[in-house]
């Protein structure tokens, strides 16, 4: 692979990565409050809004996409922001992507401790702000797993990125939407390089925060 | 890919990761394959003819107004795979298809140049269209040709969505940008590359307001959408000749149905389906999409 | 609330009103005044679905603002200790200081009372192992130094020797009577385990259906239950019911069953019906030692012994009737099934009190 195609490689898996990782901290400042105060209280529409965020859970990618183009689009809603074929609309569509995931496994982790625990802490007479770092702490774990879920969600989403980033040429382009374009035009060997990238990267991910979770575990 | 950048990326000393690439091409060649869709009916024919053919040429519904007859006719099942016009290029060059219907005909040529195509036969055309937003700010409604209508795209610097994607209308692109003696690489803000299908790339040009080369079913199909007018007229350099590609049997391991491909070529041809080929579109957009080619003399 | 509660009373509950679930569930829990006293334990007894594990969080504060309305503390914290404690992860002392999180203790005295509350359970040798893996016994004690390291005025606990054995139960039950001395909290404890609770009640709250059945010194609670039930409860087993026939030199002779006297010093009227209630350890098998008034014989059905005591099950004219002997003396080795016996009884054990009488509440 000559110099050219190395450099893009590596823009196009900055771009990738910088996309991630916005979508994926936004992700986790919106869904681990929400998935916290879902899992913890009780509330009139709870349920509801646990079936919401199950139903979100399992959403495909495309869909969301396609309702984001819908509203980012010219005529859409939101048509006058500029958020079609921009970096800000692709993190945007990920971020809706990822915060169910990360709701849905927060809650999860929330609703695996013992139904007493928050009153059991609070008994010990903690503030609320302390409760909340206990509470985290009592559940990193699936914080993790969160991470792992949403990451592995939005680095390997296509179809999202396709319809609201449009696949622009340094500007929008992402592996998987380099890696289908290369596909589709018939450049199997840039693919390949594309998709060995994309793997290692997922790997990397996951592995880096098993390692996390298996030290954590022990202590 | 060129052969030159694939001898770079493969050291002919490491034939093992050669091998190693070559099947992790295939991996992804049959990825593709699958996820594109191919037809499967219900009754398995005696004879089956693996077609490869552009997004655009499926899009335009074309294939599914002609091939049902052809089915029916010759008990021949024939199984859709539409892809861009490079992958298509590619797979027949593989072997992987048994005959290929696109429309780019340098790169075409170089197929017949290599032997790999040993028949290249037009069996229809049709004109691209410049579209751009309905205001025209470079003014090209008014341009002589296409060619300084590119030229006056260039020099205001407009936004331009290139398919870049290897496709036969990107080909058409460049050549035209080429002619027009604009940069190879054109690189000025706003001049975007979707690198994805037509439909995609109009949707992109739509939204930017942008100029865009496109093949007109496509256009038909979306610019009540898009709110993009074809601002171009009927031109030499935009003429778009589609034709049926059948391959050489004996270069592949795998059995080419060639008989099969045949009986698809003169099926194309005949009087009655040129006819059919000439009105289609008609219903659907008002407007025939395509030109019968009549009584073209098959290259040897 | 906190307003001014007189010497030596830590926390009382007035006017309190619980509600949980919904339908035919629906369980409400109403009791007119409870309060707990420093160096003081309250032991909470009653059925299971009586609310005593709703009343001790009413007590802790867990129950809502309205039910907190109706609590006065004093100074001091108020916790309370499950009966399944959970555990942080991390380690037992990262577990006791967790009590101790944003509450301005400076650091040194955080360690200070950390090793205090460790060793005052005997667990300081855990301190740096992970809570996760302790024995339930050991989180027990993990719980309790996590309560006390908050210096509580007030400590509720609920089923606190749940799951332990005899001597795991015998230790925690020490060294809580110890902290307890030392620090003069004030203690309400919910247990099922009678004979601990007998060991460290200073007073006891018998709660039946959500109400407070009987509240009173332990003695008292233990020798004059109100109702049959609330006997019943505090592990008074015998009960009979009859009428008073006769009254020699101020002993009142019932009859539970045909020709079958129980004599009594309770005040209850002739020809009224009485029902009496003996204690097992007060009702003995007549061996000459004239220990007690006899009453009749009885048949023995059962010898059940637990290594420490031997539970006897007796049975006359329809009534049956339970006393203790302890294990491996010369009784509880000779007597079977089957053999006939002789009942006594000291006329000042039995409990009687008119069928329907007694206070209620």
């Amino acid at each position: 692979m000559n110099e050219l195609e190395l450099q893009t490689i590596a823009e196009i898996t900055i771009r990738t990565l910088w996309v991630c990782g916005c979508a994926l901290l936004l992700a986790l400042a919106i869904g681990i409050p929400i998935g916290i105060v879902l899992g913890s209280k009780r509330f009139l529409g709870r349920s509801i809004a646990v079936s919401t965020v199950n139903a979100g859970m399992g959403a495909p990618p495309v869909v969301v996409g396609l309702g984001c183009y819908i509203l980012f689009a010219r005529s859409g809603l939101f048509g006058g922001v500029g958020l079609i074929y921009s970096l800000t609309g692709m993190i945007i569509a990920q971020t809706l992507i990822a915060v169910p995931l990360v709701i849905g496994i927060t809650l999860a982790a929330v609703g695996s401790l013992d139904d007493e625990w928050n009153l059991q802490v609070r008994t010990l007479g903690i503030g609320r702000v302390w409760r909340l770092w206990l509470l985290v702490r009592e559940i990193r774990m699936g914080l993790l797993a969160a991470v792992i879920a949403a990451l592995g969600g939005i680095l390997s989403e296509v179809g999202a990125s396709q319809m609201v980033g449009g696949n622009l040429d340094g500007k929008t382009r992402v592996l998987t939407t380099a890696i289908m374009m290369k596909t589709s035009q018939g450049q199997w060997e840039q693919a390949a390089g594309l998709a060995i990238v994309l793997m290692g990267l997922t790997l990397l991910v996951a592995g880096v925060l098993t390692v996390i979770q298996q030290s954590g575990r022990t202590r | 890919m060129t052969p030159a950048a694939n001898q770079s990326l493969i050291p002919a000393s490491r034939a093992r990761a050669h091998i190693f690439y070559r099947r992790l091409s295939l991996a992804i060649a049959l990825f593709a394959l699958c996820s594109h869709a191919i037809s499967m009916p219900a009754a398995a024919a005696d004879r089956t003819l693996i077609l490869a053919t552009t997004t655009s040429v499926r899009d335009s519904g074309l294939l599914e107004a002609l091939l049902p007859t052809f089915e029916e006719q010759s008990g021949i099942e024939v199984r859709v795979i539409a892809v861009g016009t490079g992958a298509a290029l590619r797979m027949g060059r593989e072997g992987d298809v048994d005959v290929l219907l696109t429309h780019a005909p340098s790169a075409e040529a170089k197929l017949v140049d290599e032997g790999i195509v040993i028949r290249r036969t037009p069996f229809m055309k049709n004109y691209f269209v410049i579209a751009g937003p309905s205001d025209d700010p470079a003014g090209i409604s008014k341009a002589d040709s296409p060619i300084s209508a590119i030229r006056l795209i260039a020099e205001n610097e407009s936004r331009w969505v290139s398919r870049d994607d290897d496709s036969g209308t990107h080909k058409r692109e460049k050549s035209l940008f080429a002619t027009a003696g604009v940069d190879g690489h054109p690189q000025w803000q706003g001049f975007e590359r979707t690198g994805s299908g037509m439909g995609l790339s109009l949707q992109v040009a739509g939204e930017l307001r942008a100029y865009i080369l496109s093949d007109i079913g496509t256009f038909l199909a979306f610019h009540e959408r898009i709110d993009l007018k074809a601002l171009s007229h009927p031109a030499e350099s935009l003429k778009n000749i589609y034709s049926i590609l059948q391959l050489d049997p004996t270069r592949f391991a795998r059995p080419i149905a060639s008989s099969a491909a045949d009986e698809l070529e003169g099926y194309l041809l005949e009087p009655s389906t040129q006819k059919r080929i000439g009105q289609f579109g008609q219903q659907r957009f008002g407007r025939p999409l395509f030109t019968r080619l009549h009584s073209k003399k098959r290259d040897p | 609330m906190k307003t001014q509660l007189e010497d030596g009373i830590a926390l009382r509950a007035s006017h309190l009103e619980c509600h949980r679930g919904s339908g035919e569930s629906r369980f409400k829990l109403q009791i007119d005044a409870i309060d707990l006293r420093s160096g003081e334990v309250l032991v909470i007894l009653g059925p299971n679905g009586a609310g005593k594990s709703t009343l001790l969080r009413a007590l802790a504060g867990l129950e809502g603002k309205s039910a907190n309305k109706s609590i006065q503390k004093g100074e001091g914290p108020v916790t309370l200790v499950f009966q399944r404690p959970a555990a942080l992860s991390g380690s037992a002392a990262r577990n006791v200081r967790a009590a101790l999180l944003g509450k301005g203790i400076p650091e040194p005295a955080r360690r200070e009372r950390l090793a205090r509350a460790l060793a005052r359970f005997d667990i300081s040798h855990l301190e740096n192992q992970n809570a996760k893996t302790l024995s339930g016994g050991e989180l027990r004690r993990l719980a309790l130094a996590r309560a006390f390291v908050l210096e509580p005025s007030v400590l509720l606990l609920d089923e606190p020797f749940d799951d332990l054995d005899g001597e795991g139960q015998r230790r925690l039950s020490l060294d809580l009577q110890r902290a307890i001395r030392e620090t003069d909290v004030a203690v309400a404890m919910v247990t099922h385990d009678l004979r601990r609770a007998l060991l460290l009640a200073d007073r006891i709250a018998v709660l039946i259906d959500g109400r407070l059945a009987q509240f009173g010194r332990r003695d008292a609670v233990l020798e004059k239950p109100h109702s049959p039930q609330i006997a019943q409860t505090v592990g008074m087993t015998n009960l009979a019911t009859g009428t008073v026939r006769r009254v020699v030199d101020g002993v009142r002779w019932i009859e539970v069953a045909e020709g079958f006297e129980i004599p009594t010093t309770a005040p209850v009227s002739i020809g009224e019906p009485t029902w009496i209630g003996i204690r097992p350890e007060n009702l003995k098998l007549d061996i000459g030692r004239g220990e007690g008034q006899p009453i009749g014989k009885a048949v023995i059905e059962s010898l059940v012994s637990d290594g420490l005591a031997t539970v006897v099950s007796l049975r006359t004219q329809g009534l049956t009737f339970t006393t203790h002997l302890l294990s491996g003396r010369g009784l509880s080795r000779r007597l079977r099934p089957g053999d006939r016996v002789s009942l006594a009884v000291q006329p000042e054990h039995v409990h009687a009190l008119a069928v329907g009488d007694g206070p209620i509440g």
